[in-house]
């Protein structure tokens, strides 16, 4: 199998990552439940994680490092920490279910700042003229999941930072391959999944939160402190981490963000354009494909979609994972994103790339689509 | 043995609190709050031996880690709290 599906999940994990998940399983219980050594030993694999993520990310403070179970968990945190009915969010016009559902059932007024794709100058303009007084909070994405571009997130930060309005990023499809900093930034939250860029398990995601933010809780429940009283605790991280952790994925976690560290994200980041950029190269050869891919490379993280002439985008993904090769068709969670693009009626197919893809496999991944299109 | 709790809001705050003294080359050790003063039920502690205790408050005010409050005890389940 040729697994080109790494924007939802990656699926070859750095052999660390499982192994430690294994271990915890039979090793490690919960943080905060107890002195015996299993417990203390998740408490040490947790910080140890948080420690991680936080050197990683420009937090200063492991405590503003909170898992969740994946990045819509997260996102679904910071908006409801900023954004109430009515309240007016600017986000992008790439951004993903897990952003707009959320404002959608909060009843907030959803502004997208559209802009054509891969136009980084365009998309900052367009964020500009929407971001208004009454701003409750600026919601973007860092890479499109579907497309691959890289928005201009360090200077939408600066422009929230000059307006004093609270920006959330979604570094879902970042985190791992871009630079990503908090303090940086000087967001009020970032949101990432931890099963994919960081090839953590899936069940595994983090909300880096800025100091000071207290999102209220999405689960109220046992934390292992102040458990005298009934209302969650007032600090973080304890606040918004209910119930028993996921110890073996937080292990796993750990495990992925050391082989992130160790690589270093600029080299992934490096390896997967190169492919991507082979991706289009091979793909754009094919008769009635039309691939979506920016000039310049910078602008395009380790995402590619296409559609073909004709075919129907579920189907060419069908016969693909038949022949071997897993790509993702459809909306991908996102039709805001293909709403931008134009291609909400079609949808694509979409390929996307790990640290442990080769050109080999898209050379063969490409020759498998030929193969399908062939009269 | 004497030696005093430091007494903190969470466990992750007590990590802080153990990795600071830890990275100051004061040896600390973790663990649940003797009920006796984890006033709002479970909570974690770091313990320090007598001896460092000044040094590690020192430490612990330079890394902005304030204490929740700080027990002394000698092991015999009696706890004395230290007004800072």
């Amino acid at each position: 199998m040729i697994y080109l599906d790494s924007a939802a999940t990656t699926l070859q994990k750095p052999p660390a990552v499982p192994r430690a998940a294994a271990w915890a399983m039979s090793h490690l219980t919960t943080p905060g439940r107890g002195g015996h050594p299993p417990a203390m030993g998740a408490a040490e694999t947790a910080f140890r994680c948080r420690q991680a993520a936080a050197d990683l990310f420009g937090v200063p403070d492991p405590e503003q490092v909170v898992f969740t179970f994946n990045a819509t968990h997260a996102l679904n945190l910071a908006i409801r920490a900023l954004v109430g009915a009515g309240d007016r969010v600017v986000i992008s016009g790439w951004e993903h279910n897990a952003v707009t559902r959320p404002l959608h059932a909060l009843g907030a007024e959803v502004i997208p700042a559209r802009a054509p794709l891969f136009d980084r100058q365009a998309q900052l303009d367009a964020f500009d003229q929407a971001l208004k007084a009454e701003t409750k909070a600026v919601i973007c994405t860092h890479v499109s999941n579907v497309f691959g571009f890289v928005l201009p997130v360090e200077e939408l930060a600066g422009l929230c930072r000059r307006k004093g309005v609270p920006f959330v990023l979604d570094a879902s499809q970042s985190a791992g391959c871009l630079p990503v900093s908090l303090e940086e930034l000087g967001a009020a939250f970032v949101a990432m999944p931890g099963h994919k860029g960081l090839y953590g398990p899936q069940g595994t995601g983090l909300l880096l939160c800025a100091a000071g933010m207290l999102p209220p809780p999405l689960l109220a429940g046992g934390t292992g402190s102040m458990s005298a009283l009934q209302a969650m605790p007032d600090f973080l991280p304890d606040r918004l981490e209910a119930g028993t952790h996921n110890i073996p994925g937080i292990a796993g976690l750990l495990e992925g963000l050391r082989y992130v560290r160790a690589r270093g994200t600029e080299r992934i980041l490096r390896h997967e354009q190169a492919l991507v950029r082979r991706a289009a190269a091979r793909l754009s050869a094919l008769p009635g494909v039309e691939v979506f891919a920016s000039d310049a490379p910078a602008e395009q993280a380790g995402v590619l979609s296409f559609r073909a002439a004709g075919r129907d985008c579920e189907e060419l993904g069908e016969a693909l994972g038949r022949r071997g090769a897993a790509l993702r068709a459809g909306l991908h969670c996102a039709p805001e994103a293909h709403r931008s693009a134009g291609t909400l009626e079609t949808g694509t197919v979409r390929l996307s790339v790990s640290a442990f893809n080769t050109p080999a496999e898209i050379d063969r991944a490409a020759q498998l689509l030929a193969h399908i299109l062939r009269p | 043995m004497v030696y005093y709790l430091i007494l903190c809001r969470s466990l992750t705050y007590a990590q802080r609190t153990a990795a600071a003294l830890e990275r100051a080359g004061i040896g600390s050790h973790i663990f649940r709050a003797p009920r006796a003063v984890a006033g709002e039920g479970c909570g974690h502690c770091v313990k320090v031996a007598e001896r460092n205790l000044a040094r590690a408050l020192q430490v612990l005010k330079r890394a902005g880690l304030s204490p929740k409050r700080i027990f002394l005890t000698e092991g015999t389940g009696d706890y004395r709290e230290v007004q800072l």
